[in-house]
């Protein structure tokens, strides 16, 4: 018999995935916000601070929910598909303080690119530069942000495919830079003098909403596509549920 | 030689430490969980958690889910804590050959 005592324990990590079922849900969750924010991207002067109120809202409440249903969904087909098949297994039980560590080192992840944004600010002429490159370095920055979480958790539970989510999801994010980078930025002159936003800024965001709604439909589709395949192979190879004598 | 005969031979055994590994990352785990993981038989893989929980490494619990009886198997205290010390008395022995 030969152990490895690592992979052993990488593998039983990775049970929640065995099935693919996450990830279809998490897919599937994705292509929902990417429609919100697709469809709602219309950022007019006018209407701007309402318009970013009610996208902002429509996206928390999608998650709520969203991330509510799944949860339940999720556990149904695993009581249901998964547990009859391959086995039950009970997570490790999270202490307090684990939560407290985890939820600081999630803040300082978060507040990585903020500076980093501030310390590329430095070498940049004007924050007008930022705002108008908002298109290129927010999809790549964010495809960075969820290839890194993804590789580390792929890591972690030895699963290669999470890798190569997280490798194609930064990739994405570069490609959809580099295409905005192409068609070229917004360039209007700003007056420091008036009151409203000036025409480029809205352009930006415009952009920088359609650069993120594609990367997060794209990811949503790596998502779906890969859940859809680990859940072939695992009905594949476990088409029925096993009786225990008892 | 020393740190070899001080190793726990409940652990040491191959079946019992894929059940020790696979148990000492979760809470609990169910027989079907076991069984297909290891890829023991059910009759061996009973004997060696039997082994394990007469060494008090492994805590059983019975219940059902709806009508059908369900066991769940958890490492104890002291199975955590003699995996953790096996793993190390492994590496040291690792260590002391790299030497």
């Amino acid at each position: 018999m030969n152990i490895q005592i690592d992979t052993v324990i990488k593998r039983t990590r990775a049970y929640w995935f065995v099935d693919g079922f996450t990830e279809m849900a998490a897919g599937g969750l994705f292509i929902l916000l990417a429609g919100i924010l697709l469809f709602g991207r219309n950022a007019s002067q006018p209407s701007f601070p309402s318009w970013f109120l009610s996208v902002t809202g429509k996206i928390a409440v999608v998650k709520i929910f969203g991330i509510l249903t799944a949860v339940l969904l999720l556990w149904w087909l695993k009581d249901h598909f998964t547990y009859p098949r391959t086995g039950f297994v009970r997570g490790n039980r999270v202490t307090a303080t684990q939560v407290l560590i985890l939820t600081r080192n999630v803040i300082l992840f978060l507040l990585l690119p903020i500076f980093g944004l501030l310390a590329a600010s430095l070498f940049i002429a004007s924050a007008d530069s930022v705002l108008s490159s908002m298109p290129i370095w927010f999809p790549v920055g964010l495809g960075l942000l969820w290839a890194v979480l993804l590789l580390l958790a792929g890591e972690w539970m030895g699963l290669r495919r999470f890798r190569l989510i997280g490798i194609t999801i930064l990739l994405t994010g570069i490609v959809i830079g580099i295409y905005q980078l192409a068609i070229g930025l917004p360039t209007f002159q700003v007056n420091p003098q008036q009151r409203i936003l000036p025409p480029y800024v809205l352009e930006s965001v415009n952009r920088t909403l359609a650069s993120l709604s594609f990367l997060v439909l794209i990811s949503g589709v790596i998502l779906l596509i890969s859940g859809l395949v680990t859940f072939l192979r695992y009905r594949k190879e476990n088409p029925t549920p096993y009786a225990e004598d008892v | 030689m020393k740190n070899l005969s001080g190793l726990d031979r409940v652990i040491h055994e191959p079946a019992r430490l894929m059940l020790t590994a696979l148990l000492s990352s979760i809470e609990s785990a169910d027989f079907l969980f076991l069984l297909k993981e290891s890829g023991l038989t059910k009759g061996n893989l009973s004997v060696h958690l039997s082994r394990l929980e007469e060494a008090g490494y492994v805590q059983t619990e019975k219940t059902f889910r709806g009508k059908i009886p369900h066991t769940e198997y958890r490492l104890t205290p002291k199975g955590k804590s003699a995996f953790v010390q096996y793993r190390k008395s492994i590496g040291s022995i690792f260590n002391v050959k790299k030497a």
